[in-house]
């Protein structure tokens, strides 16, 4: 109860008004640029860093990480109204909060990611300012051993996220794989796949990707159809949120929060991967698994409620080690050093006033994300009214500067919309996108971390069954992939896997 | 007759000077009011990176001093590792009013195949700070000094990529030493600290001030700094050399260039103006003290010299890793 009594302080002390002032600045900076396609809260923060540096100590760190989790909240809106992820952590928003706003219930939708990034937030704040030290401990457990293990294992409960045609899944996912191969090799120094393009050296950045996967492929089918086809039922209650809706998916929400937290803990595996995670476990533990995918509010509930509590998961390392885990944090960590503090193990002992009061401002600025964009959320679903001949040409300019936002490259935008005609392509042909993305985003942290182990294990396989964490969760991902071929075999229910659609 | 000759000769030498005063009068504009619009500054990173504090630093602190007539511009050009902001600058041969600094990434893009352009497209200016290296081990690992570490039969330490400062550091000490050191590549400080700190590497080559607030922890154990001198920000820390091990020495540069091709007056004239942020308390407040690097201003020739061997360096380390022919 003392964090608790300590929070308080930090709330109180954050409520001065120029703190507050610019929290808020930061967390509606990151709602915008988490509703732009393409720009995500590493570049929003990026972005605001030079600004908000000028505000100096608590007021500059309580508005960077306004827009770090304000970013997580407005990476939902672009997902849910036109199928574009805002920004990388909500590409798994997409999949049922679009067919969710094609039925109609756009508001229902965003509703639902609100109280979700709400909640992961509440709940990603308290094990913040609660757990942090023995959950950094448990995050330094997690060498390259233990991170091919984890990757493994969440694969394993991934793969049914796989569309209802296993082989075109495993393809699509082979092709993911493939694409997180392009440009430097990471660990022997080569380049891959470039074709001698400068363009490619740095890799292909998967936020770019799966803007032109979901967003551009999106848009670009609609030219098959009439634009003056109706696009939804209008009523005024498809624009509102729904309050019981988080009653509903109250385990969702628990769930995608709680793993979104623990994943977001770990260096290096980010929010994204997260959201994919606690996604694939929402279907696996469900009764109805096939519902997942054709709109339903539990699919937009643990995905959002794990981007959000991922955002704060990241920053223990970050506050309570002095490790940047993720891009994110890499520059937080710049802006602490230009307010003139050391992050490092000391931070707390050392001022603990400051740590304390920037932890106030999250909650903050969480309580007050979720007024504003409950309040715009009518605004925002009201988008679907506006005719598709009008809206996309605008979406797409607005893509468009987007993604050449991230680092000013037209390439990037080529890249883009090469990505949207090869998703057109893949929808033809009934392969499912997600694995794909899925590939491209787990891929490359699978490989880095097998080629990791094996130099550091001189090519002996059996570290990876003599370290106690690995050896656990490959037990685990035997059991995922072992369960339903052995209930298949009983004859009891056919398994998720093989039948639903993404 | 002489006389004559010679008062007619000085007549003619005056105005032979003169003819040449005026000449040099109208040329006059481009050296001595060198900078006549406001300069770019192109940082080849994204906002908020290492590359990113210092060169915005740098511009600031001349600013507040006010060294030059104009402004300097910071633009950040990030992508392909560098590549892209540092050919930005590179094609704008002879261009005085382009300016970088320099990186890791200055070096290695090139010779990994990755940048059109290569230290030899710049000119050099001057370097203000160095930032060496310490190499740490985790305290709970229980090497006390440098020497302790040939007990080991094998090491393994962390690298930021493939080709880094860490990298080429592992290499040296391993030579030293005795020991086989392998370099492990993670794609970020961060998660090099954390495999430090986790135990799932030996040693690490961190920079000033990550180390700084680590060992004053008493996570990490300094054994040795990469300077040729001792760091007043760690005094206590000896040098390779110190040990001796006198082939190992190697720190960061901290320093700016500009497009090949620049008059010799304008590097002159940088070197001014750097050697007045390097000795000034602005840049002590805002650089050298919070992030911990060596204060030390090193002159066009010596910068350009220092660039020359940075770079061999790599590109043997390159060669011995086997990544290029």
């Amino acid at each position: 109860m003392e964090v608790l009594a300590l929070l308080w302080n930090g709330i109180v002390a954050a409520s001065d008004p120029a703190i507050l002032m610019c929290t808020l600045l930061g967390a509606v900076v990151g709602l915008l640029i988490g509703a732009l396609p393409g720009l995500g809260p590493t570049a929003g923060v990026a972005i605001m860093l030079p600004i908000a540096a000028g505000f100096g100590g608590i007021a500059a760190i309580a508005c960077l990480g306004g827009v770090y989790y304000g970013s997580m909240f407005g990476g939902a809106i672009t997902s849910i109204l036109l199928g574009i992820p805002g920004d990388a952590p909500s590409v798994m928003t997409v999949v049922d909060g679009y067919p969710m706003a094609q039925k109609g219930e756009a508001g229902r939708a965003l509703g639902m990611s609100v109280f979700g990034s709400f909640v992961g937030g509440v709940l990603g704040i308290l094990g913040l300012v609660a757990i942090s030290v023995p959950v950094s401990q448990f995050a330094l457990a997690f060498g390259p051993t233990e991170m091919t293990a984890m990757m493994c294992f969440a694969l394993s409960l991934l793969s049914v996220l796989g569309g209802r045609n296993a082989i075109k899944g495993f393809v699509a996912l082979a092709i993911g794989f493939w694409l997180g191969t392009v440009g430097l090799d990471p660990i022997a120094g080569s380049t891959r796949y470039t074709f001698g393009s400068v363009d490619l050296f740095d890799g292909l950045d998967f936020s770019i990707i799966a803007v032109g996967l979901f967003g551009l492929t999106a848009i670009f089918t609609t030219l098959e159809v009439s634009v003056d086809k109706p696009l939804a039922r209008y009523s005024f209650r498809s624009l509102m949120p729904r309050f019981s809706d988080a009653i509903l998916s109250r385990w969702q929400l628990a769930q995608g929060s709680v793993v979104g937290f623990f994943i977001g803990v770990l260096p290096g595996v980010g929010a994204t991967a997260a959201t994919m995670l606690s996604y694939a476990i929402a279907k696996r533990t469900s009764r109805n698994p096939d519902a997942y995918g054709t709109g339903i509010v539990q699919g937009v509930a643990a995905p959002e409620a794990a981007n959000n509590s991922a955002s704060y998961g990241s920053m223990i390392p970050l506050f309570s080690l002095g490790i940047p885990g993720s891009a994110t944090t890499a520059v937080m960590m710049g802006g602490l050093l230009m307010v003139g503090l050391q992050p490092g193990p000391l931070l707390f002992a050392t001022n603990p006033d400051f740590v304390w009061s920037v932890f106030g401002s999250f909650a903050i600025g969480n309580l007050a994300l979720v007024f504003l964009t409950l309040a715009l959320t009518p605004l925002l679903a009201s988008a679907l009214f506006v005719s598709t001949a009008l809206l996309y040409p605008i979406v797409i300019a607005i893509v468009v500067f987007g993604v050449y936002a991230i680092d000013y490259s037209l390439s990037s935008v080529m890249l883009t919309i090469i990505a949207g005609a090869i998703g057109v392509v893949l929808l033809k042909l009934d392969y499912p996108a997600v694995p794909l993305i899925l590939g491209l985003v787990l891929g490359p942290l699978l490989e880095r971390n097998i080629r990791r182990t094996m130099i550091s294990s001189q090519g002996d396989l059996s570290v990876f069954i003599e370290r106690p964490i690995a050896l656990v969760l490959f037990i685990a991902t035997i059991v995922v992939l072992l369960v339903p071929v052995a209930l298949h075999f009983l004859g009891k229910r056919k398994i998720a896997a093989d039948e639903a659609e993404i | 007759m002489t006389k004559t000759a010679s008062t007619s000769f000085g007549r003619l030498r005056t105005a032979g000077v003169a003819l040449f005063a005026t000449a040099a009068l109208a040329a006059a504009p481009a050296a001595a009011e060198y900078p006549e619009r406001d300069i770019q500054m192109i940082i080849p990173f994204g906002a908020g990176g290492g590359s990113d504090t210092l060169a915005r630093t740098i511009a600031e602190v001349i600013a507040e001093l006010d060294l030059l007539p104009v402004n300097i511009l910071p633009e950040n050009r990030p992508g392909g590792s560098g590549a892209v902001g540092y050919s930005t600058v590179a094609k704008e041969t002879a261009d005085p009013y382009f300016i970088a600094t320099v990186s890791v990434s200055f070096f290695t893009t090139p010779l990994l195949g990755g940048s059109p352009v290569s230290y030899r497209d710049f000119t050099p200016l001057a370097s203000i700070a160095q930032s060496p290296y310490i190499m740490v081990a985790p305290a709970a690992a229980g090497y006390e000094t440098l020497d302790d570490l040939k007990t080991a039969g094998r090491l393994t330490t962390g690298t930021v990529g493939v080709v880094s400062d860490a990298a080429l550091l592992a290499k040296l000490t391993s030579n030293a030493l005795g020991v086989q050191i392998d370099a492990i590549p993670f794609d970020g400080e961060g998660e090099v600290l954390a495999a430090l700190l986790g135990g799932h590497v030996n040693v690490g080559y961190m920079n000033p001030s990550e180390a700084m607030s680590q060992i004053q922890a008493g996570t990490l154990r300094p054994l040795a700094i990469s300077s040729a001198e001792r760091s007043p920000a760690f005094p206590d820390v000896p040098t390779f050399l110190e040990l001796g091990h006198d082939q190992i020495v190697h720190t960061q540069l901290r320093g700016l260039v500009m497009p090949a091709g620049v008059p010799a007056e304008v590097v002159t004239y940088w070197e001014g103006i750097l050697q007045q942020v390097a000795t000034s308390d602005a840049w002590k407040t805002k650089y050298i003290d919070r992030f911990h690097d060596i204060p030390d201003f090193t002159d066009a020739a010596g910068f350009a010299e220092a660039i020359a061997t940075t770079n061999a360096r790599y590109e043997t380390l390159m060669k011995e890793l086997g990544i290029i022919e």
